[in-house]
């Protein structure tokens, strides 16, 4: 089991960056999520993929210290949740040349503005986990995982624009 | 269909691709709409930026060999996958002196365990599948796993010989998303082995060719499937040569390849 979950462990690291913000947690955050793991291996289903069910601990035990620990910390504006208006990301082809101008430091930037919620959306649908396997990862129906892509996806168009300026 | 339908179905077109009349009903009006044709170009575009800003970043090394040392000593160890030697030597010399020490304990149990397996005359179809899921898992946390990386078949294949005292067959069946990344030489239990990456879409597809003598549970051209560790293993044999092909996409899919790469690998 340990040598399996070590497959995965880019994934966890890079969703773990991000939904932490800091290398030094997110190292934290990984060996707590293979702790818990190898504790927890009974629970695994043999034949059930690995992946998600490793990323689902590390995102519970993310919100798990973030609750403990939020009354220090300030999450982000609620108002990049709010998709925009329907064509407010397509002003042209000037905006799709900025956008493809943006550099890493500004896409992270970007998504750092956005809720937790909509980062593990966004992370987990570039690290290729399907639409079923998000839902597993975030614990909802497979429906509400296509309204909060779209959404944080939106949000994140929204943000980047900032930059694209 | 109007615009705002197609706008919604833009990142199913792309994750996964849509059945056939809605498909083309999408295609057709991307076709004719230079907004959509817009909306499409800027998703897209996100998409690249993603991939080319999350996906970079591995893990620390010194985190990886952390968590190694940490299985090892709670009696993970046993499920290390061996890597072949020249790749030890490379990380051993690449890699600080507590590092080389860790893959030399790593290497020293690997070794125990294949003395104490007593050869492939103990092998059976638990071994094989772990040794299976082992050897694919080398290639996915091995920093350069390839030794030849091409697409062509007819490149990869010729590469292998001289190398081995078999002549495998490098299937690339016409799979929609299915690509063939590289091969390399690794090992399969007590035996040289083929090893061939590809990428169905984002997961990860190994295949092993390896002499079939001695080994159990390799049906004739007709994949058998089992699984270890959340990952699907499909096995045959054919003229000789045994093969398994490991991923951890779903193992109904997985059948479904194997059947397509057990036909080719029979002629």
């Amino acid at each position: 089991m340990g040598q399996a979950c070590l497959a995965h462990l880019d994934v966890l690291y890079r969703v773990a960056r991000r939904l932490t913000r800091h290398p030094g947690e997110a190292e934290d955050l990984v060996q707590e999520t293979f702790a818990r793991a190898l504790r927890a291996a009974g629970g695994f289903e043999e034949g059930s993929q690995l992946k998600p069910w490793l990323l689902r601990i590390l995102r519970n035990l993310h919100l798990d210290r973030w609750r403990r620990e939020r009354r220090h910390r300030i999450e982000p504006d609620a108002a990049l949740e709010e998709a925009p208006e329907p064509d407010a990301w397509l002003r042209g082809d000037l905006e799709l040349e900025a956008m493809r101008g943006l550099v890493a430091s500004e896409v992270e930037a970007a998504l750092g503005k956005l809720s937790e919620e909509a980062r593990t959306a966004i992370l987990l649908d570039v690290e290729g986990l399907t639409e079923t396997e998000m839902a597993e990862v975030m614990e909802c129906a497979v429906g509400t995982v296509k309204s909060r892509l779209s959404r944080a996806r939106a949000a994140l168009r929204s943000a980047l624009a900032e930059y694209a300026r | 269909m109007d615009c705002e339908e197609v706008k919604l179905l833009l990142l199913d077109t792309r994750r996964k691709g849509l059945e056939p009349p809605l498909g083309e009903s999408v295609s057709a009006h991307l076709a004719a709409c230079p907004s959509c044709q817009r909306a499409e170009a800027v998703e897209r575009t996100l998409d690249d930026l993603l991939q080319a800003t999350l996906l970079r970043e591995a893990a620390p090394s010194s985190l990886r060999q952390e968590l190694e040392r940490s299985l090892a000593a709670e009696g993970e160890a046993e499920a290390v996958p061996s890597r072949p030697l020249r790749t030890l030597r490379r990380w051993a010399s690449s890699r600080s002196g507590l590092a080389a020490t860790g893959l030399a304990a790593c290497l020293a149990v690997s070794l125990f365990v294949l003395f104490e397996r007593g050869g492939p005359g103990g092998v059976t179809l638990a071994t094989l599948t772990g040794e299976a899921v082992n050897d694919h898992l080398r290639v996915l946390v091995s920093e350069h796993p390839l030794e030849i990386e091409s697409g062509i078949n007819h490149q990869v294949k010729p590469w292998f010989e001289g190398r081995l005292d078999f002549a495998p067959v490098v299937p690339v069946p016409e799979v929609p998303d299915l690509h063939l990344s590289g091969g390399a030489i690794g090992y399969f239990l007590d035996r040289k082995a083929a090893v061939v990456e590809y990428h169905l879409g984002r997961h990860a597809v190994t295949l092993l060719a390896f002499r079939g003598d001695g080994l159990p549970d390799l049906p004739e051209n007709e994949p058998a499937l089992s699984s270890a560790r959340g990952f699907a293993v499909a096995r045959w044999r054919a003229g000789g040569v045994g093969y398994a092909l490991v991923s951890d996409i779903a193992s109904q899919d997985l059948r479904k390849l194997a059947d397509l790469f057990a036909a080719e690998s029979a002629h």
